[in-house]
């Protein structure tokens, strides 16, 4: 049957990036505008740490639905399991790293074995002078990698940092002790995210400077 | 009709089965346990030096000074043994163990009309499991031995008296008083032996006479000792001194697997699973065992998970010999989708993993399982079988429940001084968060384990630290932690 697969994909090579289309994930303004996360592309969200908790959990909840896998390369060791539905935790493949370096070199075996559809790579927690140290070439490597599958590809990050991105979401939620209270549902929906695509990395760069 | 494969100097062919470079040296196997080390078979090279079976060791050195003497390498004699008895199981029900290296096989209920290609096709068998094979076949068992022994490589015996006629009266072991009266009467052939007339045969030499008389006329049937299939399926290999590097490990490695892999298929079998041992100078061992996620054949797919085992093995101790056993399974026929299925290859999934496993460290990587306790954090990675993971109706519901932000959590928990107030914390100190409580939500009492050694209880707050964010922090023993961050500022 692999074989088979392969032999399909190698005759009718198109097949797989027509049909990869995009995966939905509950944040509205991003399904609004892109549809959801694309596949075969670099995705970036650039925001706080709760903001990219909460989307990882988005992400988690997308497992069960689309009856697919995923891997979570956790960077800072931050993931919080028991946060998440017992169902999607079945579904992901959770690597624990602890550094950025850990975290590049486990993304990239990740990529190249093609098996999952969504990896997640979260840099949140790390240091930013770690992050720093990452090359943009490594970024760009990634990209061309993720274009040869149809694997959905986010990098969660403190601040935006990856050039090659195709796509990136900034998100500027500042919470309050309050939303401790409210469903973690309507705190997805509360989120504001400005959704960047490669067509106008234009304003990326003035939400960089505005970061900075 | 039955038939004899046979595997000449099996002694030999195994000693040498995965040592190909040697076989074009003389090469001997001499037996160890004798005082002179004698020898026990020798090959074609050895033999054309003079050197001969039952020959002293330090005498056939003398006869071929670049001799190399093998000891006999009894777990290759077992895995050719195997070897063979899974050939013969696959072509008959009804086989036997007739000696080492040598098999029979009872066929008369096979349906084949071209003998000869039948045989070609068997010795073909064997010489891709790097095992030269003589076939015989005979209308009977002793017929076939006969047979094989004279067999180049296959023999078919249409017409026995005529192929008994020219043999000589050794080739069926007559007793030796019989043999010396027979030489003095001049008895040399089997042609000869027939044609004395059996009844007066048998009344001046006895029955021993008579039965050779019927042997010598293909006459004899006899009982298989029936074997059942034993599906072992191991290659061993030790080597002559300690292995520094990988690379030996790995061409031998490669070599075992492309002989399982053939003997795998030879009885319609897959890989399911493969322990891997590797015997050490201090006579102890390091031992793996490998699932394969999709059980397979492919010795490629096979090696590179073996490979990636080995890349990250550290050693205190050098190997001296490889042990691999397959456990075998039927091929899975689950009928599965075209563009869909759990994993789009199970094994090179299983292959990343191992890489994963030996970037991050064992315990890094797998799929979250929570332990049965309200303590937090009491998390353990297991292996993802994501192949075998069947869809579950889905539901929304436990999404719907959930409540607040998630955590980041802090592992291990920092320190923290916090300043209570009113019995909520009211100021925190510690190098991640510092400052005001400006809000706080708690406290969230937990505790278990009050039956047992085991106990622990906790005491969460959910707090907002002016300019910093929402942490958790925890009471242990009247000692504060921040457990995990919910939200932090940027700075």
């Amino acid at each position: 049957m692999i074989a088979l697969r392969e032999l399909l994909a190698q005759k009718f090579p198109l097949h797989e990036h027509l049909s990869s289309g995009t995966l939905p994930t509950g944040l509205d303004a991003f399904d609004q505008t892109e549809g959801g996360l694309r596949r075969g592309a670099l995705t970036e969200l650039a925001g706080s740490p709760g903001a990219g908790a909460l989307f990882i959990e988005a992400l988690l909840a997308l497992l069960p639905r689309e009856k697919c896998f995923a891997a979570l390369v956790d960077g800072g060791r931050s993931f919080d399991a028991e946060s998440g539905p017992p169902e999607a935790l079945r579904r992901l493949l959770w690597v624990l790293c602890g550094t950025a370096d850990l975290a590049v070199k486990a993304a990239d075996l990740l990529l190249r074995d093609g098996n999952l559809p969504l990896i997640v790579v979260d840099l949140q927690p790390l240091p930013a002078r770690e992050l720093q140290r990452i090359p943009a070439s490594t970024w760009h490597r990634f990209q061309r990698l993720v274009e040869e599958s149809s694997t959905a590809f986010i990098v969660l990050t403190p601040r935006p940092m990856v050039e090659a991105a195709a796509v990136r979401i900034a998100i500027q939620n500042v919470w309050t002790l309050p939303a401790m209270c409210e469903r973690r549902r309507t705190l997805l929906h509360r989120l504001r995210a400005q959704v960047f695509s490669r067509r106008n990395f234009a304003a990326v760069e003035t939400l960089e400077r505005r970061f900075a | 009709m039955f038939a004899v494969i046979l595997l000449p100097q099996f002694r030999l062919q195994a000693a040498l089965r995965l040592r190909a470079e040697l076989c074009a040296q003389p090469v001997a196997i001499v037996d160890e346990r004798s005082d002179k080390g004698v020898v026990l078979e020798g090959n074609e090279v050895a033999e054309s030096s003079g050197v001969t079976t039952g020959m002293p060791s330090a005498q056939a050195l003398a006869r071929c000074e670049n001799l190399t003497l093998l000891p006999r390498a009894i777990g290759q004699e077992r895995v050719a043994q195997a070897a063979l008895l899974e050939v013969a199981c696959s072509l008959s029900p009804e086989v036997e163990a007739t000696a080492d290296g040598c098999c029979t096989i009872d066929l008369r209920m096979a349906k084949i009309s071209d003998w000869p290609a039948w045989g070609a096709a068997v010795v073909e068998r064997f010489a891709a499991l790097e095992l030269r094979a003589r076939i015989g076949v005979g209308s009977n068992a002793d017929l076939a031995f006969l047979a094989a022994r004279r067999a180049a490589p296959v023999l078919v015996v249409q017409t026995p008296t005529v192929f008994l006629s020219q043999l000589a009266v050794t080739e069926i072991d007559p007793p030796p008083h019989l043999l010396a009266l027979l030489r003095d009467w001049g008895v040399h052939t089997l042609g000869q032996l027939t044609s004395l007339p059996r009844g007066e045969l048998a009344s001046r030499l006895g029955p021993d006479a008579d039965r050779l008389w019927k042997r010598a006329m293909g006459r004899t049937h006899r009982l298989l000792r029936l074997v059942r299939p034993v599906e072992e399926f191991v290659e061993t290999f030790e080597f002559e001194q300690e292995i520094e590097t990988t690379e030996p490990i790995f061409f031998i490695l490669r070599r075992f697997l492309d002989q399982l892999a053939r003997r795998l298929t030879g009885v319609h079998r897959v890989a399911a699973a493969m322990r891997l041992t590797l015997l050490l100078e201090n006579r102890t061992t390091h031992e793996r065992l490998f699932t394969i996620p999709a059980p397979t054949v492919d010795a490629e797919v096979l090696f590179r998970i073996l490979r990636t085992h080995l890349d990250g093995l550290q050693l205190k101790q050098r190997p001296t010999g490889v042990w691999l056993q397959v456990d075998p399974a039927r091929p899975d026929h689950q009928q599965l989708r075209l563009f869909e299925s759990p994993l789009r290859d199970a094994n090179r999934f299983g292959e990343t993993l191992a890489r994963l496993i030996a970037l991050v460290g064992h315990g890094n990587v797998g799929v979250a399982e929570i332990a049965d306790t309200h303590q937090p954090d009491r998390v353990r990675l297991a292996e993802p079988k994501f192949h075998e993971l069947r869809a579950a109706a889905h539901t929304d519901a436990e999404e719907n429940l959930a409540i607040g932000l998630p955590l980041r959590r802090y592992r291990p928990p920092l320190a923290a001084q916090v300043q209570v107030e009113r019995h909520e914390p009211a100021y925190v100190v510690s190098d991640t968060a510092h400052g005001r409580v400006a809000g706080a939500l708690g406290p969230y009492r937990i505790s278990g384990g009050w039956w047992d050694r085991e106990r622990w209880g906790t005491e969460e707050w959910d707090v907002e630290i002016a300019g910093n964010g929402l942490f958790r922090l925890s009471r242990q023993n009247e000692q504060w932690f921040i457990e995990g961050c919910y939200d932090a500022q940027l700075r």
